[in-house]
């Protein structure tokens, strides 16, 4: 019982010490520049609808999914741990009767609501200013998001207990490699979430009128195996976290 | 309750933080003094469970260091200025507090007596950021109290604080000392934490050159040099007669005596008195210029190298 009050208390910190962060503001900067840009683009005014729909697919599949989600997952999840890393805070937790498992879990339990709120209920409101078309892509694309921004998640944890200045390499990895490989011809894609991400989105809409890309530029897997490898991405990164944070000694702390 | 060191030794790569100590520290105080760089540090975060042994093994009381449970036995004082600077003293204890599994209403008595303790009552409710170097060495210090552990860890818990708090920090100490817990204060002045102490551990490049009572220590020394300074308006006569002292090392004229240094400390003193007696020499003044702990601390360190 006095595990539980313990571990609900550092929950609650880590959820309310990210809520108020620096990271928060980060973040509504790209979110509120989407808005903007979906209200000038004005989709709902559009009369075809098949162009129209192809044309938010491709915003969402390419700056939403691909960029801001990301974003979301960098500021938050290597916040969590990361940043208590960075302020040395960490050792005031590390000292306590906590078992590390549960300090982990008390952090990615924390962050989750953060990002799925912000990415959920951001994807709902472009959704909204899409107007039918955005309607139409809501419950086509929201699983795709779901399972890219909890994979994002797990592997930007991974990055908070293994590097120290992790929020730079997630940063550099999400704008970089993930663009890079998930835009390499070949293979090579399949190391990058969003070719998943973007696997479960196009098998989503391509029945709805997004146009199919092009073979040699993009195959898409099927959703559902794009679906089991985010799942599969997100309980490795999650377990090596976790391996990786129960051994490890911070020396850097003092 | 008990902290054991059995043969251990620490590395970090090639580099060895600590080499082969074996110690077991018992109730009461022990005071840990070495130079920056000496092991302190790696020693404390061997107690404290946040490193790992390379080799031997850290036990709190039954239980390994680096274990959950250890830390339930504990507080410790890190040497470290980090907080969560948005927070009051008051809720940082407290959280603290909570995370030991307290219930809410006993975090928040006990969060209110140990402030009351380290003597931030009238300052709890001021932010961390906004707090002096002084002020949160007391929060450091009270987050380590709160859940009454039998061991506290101390890493340099009086840097930065005025003599008036280091003062009370100390009566403090004292009277959990007397209480019977273990308590392990490390510092790198000597003199600082000298007062406190009934035992101390002397620690350089990564291994413990000294332990026991302060005393117990200068006696295991009674052969190390010991510079004296003699005052005494005809020094030039008495320099001539101490250079028949086998034992003395070095004699350097000043103005105002003589600066003399013995290799046997004990004979040296019988024979100047004899010396002074028998030729009639007026003796102003005769004091050892590094007799304090810092000397002790000084000649060990030297020694080890």
């Amino acid at each position: 019982m006095s595990l539980l009050r313990a571990w609900t208390t550092l929950l609650w910190l880590s959820f309310r010490r990210l809520l108020w962060s620096g990271s928060t503001l980060m973040v509504l900067l790209p979110f509120t520049a989407c808005a903007l840009f979906l209200i000038r683009r004005g989709f709902w005014k559009e009369a075809n609808l098949f162009e129209t729909f192809n044309d938010f697919s491709l915003f969402m599949m390419f700056v939403f999914a691909s960029f801001v989600v990301p974003i979301c997952a960098v500021a938050y999840a290597t916040a969590s741990i990361g940043g208590d890393r960075e302020d040395r805070t960490l050792l005031f937790l590390l000292v306590r009767p906590v078992p590390r498992v549960l300090i982990f879990f008390a952090k990615f339990i924390a962050t989750l609501p953060l990002v799925l709120g912000l990415v959920m209920g951001a994807f709902y409101l472009y959704c909204r200013l899409g107007g039918d078309i955005g309607r139409a892509a809501y419950p086509l694309y929201l699983p795709a998001i779901f399972y890219m921004s909890i994979a994002y998640v797990s592997l930007f944890h991974f990055f908070a207990v293994s590097f120290r200045h992790s929020t730079i390499i997630a940063l550099i990895y999400a704008l970089f490699m993930e663009l890079l490989l998930g835009n390499m011809p070949g293979i090579v894609k399949r190391v990058a979430i969003n070719y998943y991400g973007r696997s479960m989105m196009y098998a989503a809409g391509v029945p709805h009128g997004l146009d199919r890309p092009e073979a040699e530029w993009f195959e898409p897997i099927s959703a559902t195996t794009a679906a089991l490898a985010l799942v599969g991405i997100t309980l490795a990164a999650l377990l090596v976290a976790l391996v990786v944070f129960q051994r490890r000694e911070y020396t850097d702390l003092t | 309750m008990l902290l054991t060191f059995d043969q251990v030794t620490k590395f970090y790569g090639p580099v060895i933080g600590v080499n082969n100590i074996s110690c077991r520290i018992g109730p009461g105080i022990t005071g840990l003094f070495g130079a920056n760089g000496a092991g302190k540090s790696t020693l404390m975060k061997l107690a404290s469970g946040q490193l790992r042994p390379s080799q031997g093994e850290v036990k709190v009381g039954e239980h390994r260091a680096w274990s959950t449970e250890a830390k339930r036995h504990f507080g410790y004082v890190p040497d470290l200025n980090s907080f969560y600077e948005e927070m009051t003293c008051l809720d940082f204890v407290y959280v603290m507090a909570r995370l030991y599994g307290l219930k809410r209403s006993d975090a928040r008595r006990r969060t209110a007596e140990v402030i009351e303790e380290v003597g931030m009552a009238d300052r709890s409710g001021r932010k961390l950021a906004g707090c002096s170097h002084g002020m949160r060495q007391r929060i450091k210090l009270a987050q380590a109290l709160i859940n009454d552990p039998p061991i506290l860890l101390l890493d340099e818990p009086l840097s930065g604080i005025d003599p008036g708090g280091r003062r009370e920090i100390s009566r403090l100490l004292v009277a959990q000392g007397e209480k019977g817990k273990t308590i392990l204060i490390s510092s790198h002045i000597l003199g600082e934490t000298e007062s406190l102490t009934d035992s101390v551990l002397i620690i350089a490049r990564g291994r413990i050159v000294a332990s026991g009572t302060l005393s117990e220590i200068r006696a295991k020394l009674e052969d190390r040099p010991l510079t004296v300074e003699i005052r005494s308006p005809q020094s030039r006569r008495l320099a001539a007669l101490l250079v028949d002292e086998p034992e003395l090392r070095n004699i350097e004229l000043r103005p105002t005596g003589l600066i003399v240094q013995t290799r046997n400390p004990l004979r040296f003193f019988t024979f100047i008195n004899d010396l002074v007696a028998k030729n009639g020499i007026e003796i102003e003044q005769l004091q050892t210029l590094d007799g304090g702990a810092d000397a002790v601390f000084n000649y060990l360190q030297q020694g080890s190298r």
